[in-house]
């Protein structure tokens, strides 16, 4: 085997069979699809029954309420039928009484105005869907006065609420697609991209102060070269992470299609018990339906082999660019804490991709996006992003941004080696960004 | 091997940093099978030196020899460094570590392996094997440290203080293992400040003094340079008859009055003295209680030119 490929063997074996990785690796997509399941199965059985007070005065909603369906779940009781009693008294009731879960006051001014407001007081503030529940009853009653005292029927009305949904469409492709849905994938890829970059750069420069610090660099590098012994961490410690990735994407998309299995029968379940909760359900299942489907949607529009090519692309040659710098950090400092000055301004066009990551969601087609998707040192974590849109019309884009991130990382390693090879022999010197110029002027 | 060939030889090694020369027109020539001490004070260039030996760092001009082939890669693999400050992977088990350092140095994975066991044996550590580094001693880990640097059965060894950090069982312990290796075969370089192992073991030295190399050769031929002519006298007598008793040829290095009219002075003869006749004149003028030749040790010639080195310098610079 060869010195490089050694070294390259030991920085994987050591870190694969660490305890930690192992646990990371397993555990991650576990706990994330565990957590997600989780979080859902809570949400359903916070759906517990509640006793709510209703001090109206506009007595209109209390008439309606009356005659209207009662709901399983959610129980009305009007506080002041006589129209004697303020909302004080009201509060001052709900607060003594312990049969009362939440106080719904409306005020006269809610029936004139369009979009007045009413409150909710409570002593467990409660969930949206309670919330939206109430806001529907009330605007329903509302509707129904409104309708009366205009003189318009019921059907009319139904008839005059349109609901125009508008399809954005691949011209090209002539495939429907959902920009912000699958913008929202590539974020996820740009992201994972970032954390990568990051958690293994780290790992790097963390590898190379300790073998400076151990002073075992000086045997090694009397057996190979400072750039391969360099080299041989950055690409070990790359392994470890495409080697996590690939796990990853292994158990998520296991136990991600045995997760929303569990949910989509429970959504089921759920769906036939909303019918009897009254009124809720029509629209709610509508909106569950809908949000499935356009996962779905996402799901199939998204070209999954072309986003995980670009994916391990990008990671490998982003990874590659901040790695050789951060080797270069690392040999350059004696410690962790001396490397703050330095990780800084090379860690900030990274911090800066993400940032304009978090914001396409909202304008994927901005001018700075373009251009951090060309640019090397954002390009991995932004590129992701534009590809998941849609990445026709893109490849010429696209290779430019792939033969510059080439370009640089090449540069940044080379760049690096001459900054390391000096670098791990020195000891004891503060560091600064022009002793480090100077260091790459030396001879090897 | 050819006995003439030196095993490595550099010739006008010049090494410059963006604010000094560390090393300035060096040459050095070890032969075949000798011990050769490095020495110096801090900071005089040794390390650049060994560096450069070892292919860390590349000379700005000159030519490094090793078994008179111009220094290339494939030499890393006949030469063993042991480093001034020791380090090893904390973390890891030290048989992993060894066998991983050793298959750096082109051994395979078995071959390693039993030569290690070997010496685990021999140096009565075989239980260390599956310890960490951070489980074992300073001295400890210098042990495992210096059969790192010799698996390989280097044909050239670079040992860097190879003394500090052992007990002086354990010195001996690898003072002895040094001549050993030295006796099937090995050359040795042995950069230390330890003056006494110097006189004890090595054969030739360099002293190499603000980037330059100030003194070389046989460490006997050296010693008889610096104590040529030079005599210690014990006399009672006045020290002007003393002085007067012999006209020229003569200088007083030392004097020390060990009591009234009773002297020990150190002197030396220029080389056109004959000894017999400068005694016979001191012999009239006063008494004589002792006459002995002059051995410098090692550490004395070292203090000398590397003081007489600085003054030099000293006093151009100030022109």
């Amino acid at each position: 085997m060869s010195k490089i490929g050694l070294i390259i063997k030991r920085e994987y074996i050591s870190r694969v069979s660490k305890k930690s990785f192992l646990l990371m690796t397993i555990l991650g997509p576990i706990l994330l699809v565990g957590f997600m399941v989780g979080a859902f199965m809570l949400g359903k059985q916070d759906e517990k029954e509640l006793k709510i007070l209703l001090h109206d005065d506009t007595y209109i909603v209390s008439k309606d309420f009356k005659n209207s369906k009662k709901s399983t779940l959610y129980h009305l009781t009007v506080f002041d039928t006589t129209g004697s009693k303020n909302l004080d008294e009201a509060k001052d009731f709900f607060k003594s009484s312990e049969d009362y879960d939440l106080l719904l006051y409306l005020p006269e001014t809610i029936v004139e105005t369009n979009g007045g407001s009413g409150n909710i007081y409570y002593k467990e503030a409660p969930n949206t869907k309670t919330r939206m529940y109430l806001e529907r009853i009330v605007n329903e009653s509302i509707e129904k006065l409104k309708l009366k005292d205009l003189n318009v029927s019921r059907d009319t009305y139904t008839r005059l609420k349109n609901k125009v949904d508008l399809k954005t469409i691949d011209v090209v492709t002539d495939n429907e697609s959902n920009v912000k849905g699958r913008a929202f994938v590539g974020m996820a890829f740009g992201i994972s991209i970032f954390m990568f970059i990051f958690m293994y750069g780290t790992q790097v420069m963390k590898g190379v102060i300790e073998e400076k610090s151990s002073r075992i660099v000086e045997v090694i590098v009397s057996s190979v070269k400072p750039f391969e012994l360099m080299m041989g961490k950055i690409v070990g410690i790359m392994f470890v992470g495409l080697t996590q990735f690939a796990v990853w994407i292994i158990l998520s998309s296991i136990l991600g299609s045995l997760g929303m299995s569990l949910i989509g029968s429970e959504m089921y379940s759920a769906s036939s018990q909303a019918d009897l909760m009254g009124g809720i359900s029509a629209e709610g299942i509508s909106k569950m339906t809908e949000i499935q489907a356009s996962i779905i949607d996402i799901i199939m529009t998204v070209n999954w082999p072309l986003m995980i090519g670009l994916f391990f692309f990008y990671f490998i040659g982003g990874y590659l660019l901040y790695g050789s710098l951060m080797a270069a950090i690392g040999a350059a400092v004696d410690n962790e804490t001396d490397s703050q000055q330095f990780m800084v301004p090379i860690t900030a066009p990274l911090m800066f991709a993400y940032v304009i990551v978090l914001l396409s969601l909202d304008n994927p087609n901005s001018p700075a996006i373009l251009w951090c998707s060309q640019i090397p040192f954002t390009s991995p974590v932004v590129m992701l992003v534009r590809a998941a849109m849609g990445a026709e019309g893109l490849w010429w884009q696209i290779i430019i941004s792939m033969v510059l991130l080439i370009i640089t990382f090449i540069g940044t390693t080379w760049l690096a080696g001459k900054i390391y090879r000096t670098g791990i022999l020195m000891h004891g010197k503060k560091i600064t960004w022009k002793e480090l110029a100077k260091w790459i002027k030396y001879k090897g | 091997m050819n006995e003439s060939v030196p095993v490595f030889e550099a010739r006008n090694i010049v090494k410059r940093y963006a604010n000094h020369t560390a090393l300035d027109d060096v040459s050095i020539s070890v032969p075949a099978q000798s011990i050769f001490g490095l020495l110096g004070p801090n900071g005089a260039g040794k390390t650049s030196l060994i560096r450069i030996i070892n292919q860390i760092t590349a000379p700005d001009s000159g030519e490094v020899f090793i078994n008179g082939e111009p220094l290339k890669r494939e030499h890393i693999e006949v030469i063993g460094y042991l480093p001034e400050e020791r380090g090893l992977y904390k973390k890891m088990k030290i048989g992993e570590q060894a066998i991983y350092l050793a298959q750096l140095k082109g051994m395979s994975k078995p071959e390693a392996k039993s030569e290690l066991k070997k010496w685990f044996k021999k140096f009565k550590i075989e239980d260390w094997w599956n310890k960490k580094i951070e489980d074992l001693s300073k001295g400890m880990a210098q042990k495992i440290q210096f059969i790192i640097t010799i698996i390989h059965k280097p044909k050239l060894l670079i040992l860097d203080e190879p003394f500090s950090g052992f007990d002086p069982i354990n010195t001996n312990l690898i003072k002895n293992e040094i001549l050993e290796l030295r006796e099937n075969g090995a050359t040795i370089i042995l950069s230390t400040h330890n003056m006494e192992s110097v006189e004890e073991i090595c054969s030739h030295i360099a002293l190499i003094n603000k980037s330059k190399k100030i003194l070389g050769g046989e460490v006997k031929e050296v010693k008889e340079r610096f104590s040529k002519n030079q005599y210690k006298i014990e006399f009672k007598g006045n020290m002007v008859s003393f002085a007067n008793a012999v006209w020229g040829g003569w200088e007083m290095l030392e004097k020390e009055e060990l009591n009234k009219d009773h002297f020990l002075v150190h002197v030396k003869l220029n080389d056109e003295v004959e000894l017999n006749n400068y005694l016979k004149g001191l012999l009239g003028a006063v008494e004589v209680l002792s006459f002995n030749k002059v051995t410098l040790s090692m550490n004395e010639i070292f203090i000398k030119m590397v003081n007489e080195n600085s003054s030099q310098e000293n006093s151009t610079e100030n022109e």
